[in-house]
């Protein structure tokens, strides 16, 4: 799992490239507990390089978002190709997160 | 019918062979990508949660992982001597309720059981059996 970061408006960008399996998880999980540590609040999850995920990743996404709900915080997941769209359909992840195809559209999310 | 077994052991490690295991049985048959990374997240979900949860000692148990093709249905057997466990005892999650309600466990065998068109589990002479089956479209 390579993980590559960028700012913009107060929004933090994370696109993550490869398999959010049980290491990839362990990464991507580290990182977000630090960001949202250090008060980032806004973050787009760009995940259309991702061509793996389990329930691990998925709980990891579950687990920060919670997190981020009494801090007034948010994560829009971005771009997930269609077999991940499907593994987020049957996860419930709709009801929880806000889905868009384009990081533009997620950027309009975080208004 | 063609089918291949292999014997992984209960360490974290083993998720990376089986995972090739998975891989070179699509290659072998010719699978979809697709059908391939359903094998590879099923096999991750149920052999990764007897790993993490299945033993009460920290020896070494051996997992039998069986894949089968026959016709259109695609066969999926995994193995173990753990302790008693019916994963599909527990009940589906509730996907309707909001982030800050969702409990964040449950989702491995919600999501076997989705992308699986049948699963049953036995417990057989002191072993746990987990049989899953798929219809697959081909010819």
């Amino acid at each position: 799992m390579d993980i590559f970061q960028s700012t913009s408006d107060n929004v933090l960008t994370l696109t993550l490239k490869g398999r959010l399996d049980a290491d990839g998880t362990d990464k991507l999980a580290g990182l977000l507990a630090g960001y949202i540590d250090r008060g980032e609040r806004r973050l787009v999850l760009d995940l259309s390089q991702v061509d793996y995920i389990s329930s691990v990743g998925l709980r990891a996404l579950m687990l920060a978002a919670k997190r981020l709900v009494p801090l007034d915080g948010r994560i829009v997941l971005c771009g997930p190709q269609a077999p991940i769209r499907h593994l987020l359909d049957v996860a419930g992840f709709t009801s929880m997160f806000s889905i868009v195809a384009t990081r533009h559209e997620a950027a309009e999310r975080m208004l | 019918m063609s089918s291949v077994s292999g014997v992984f052991v209960n360490q974290r490690t083993e998720i990376e062979r089986v995972v090739e295991f998975a891989e070179r049985f699509g290659e072998e048959h010719q699978l979809p990508a697709e059908l391939v990374m359903t094998i590879h997240l099923v096999l991750d979900e149920v052999v990764a949660n007897i790993i993490n949860h299945a033993y009460d000692d920290a020896a070494e148990h051996q997992i039998r992982v069986t894949l089968a093709l026959e016709d259109s249905e695609l066969g999926i057997r995994v193995e173990d001597d753990g302790r008693a466990f019916d994963p599909l005892a527990a009940p589906p999650p509730d996907l309707d309720l909001p982030l800050e309600e969702r409990p964040v466990g449950g989702l491995g065998i919600h999501i076997v059981r989705s992308v699986m068109d049948a699963v049953e589990y036995q417990r057989d002479g002191g072993r746990n059996v987990l049989i899953m089956r798929k219809t697959i479209g081909r010819n």
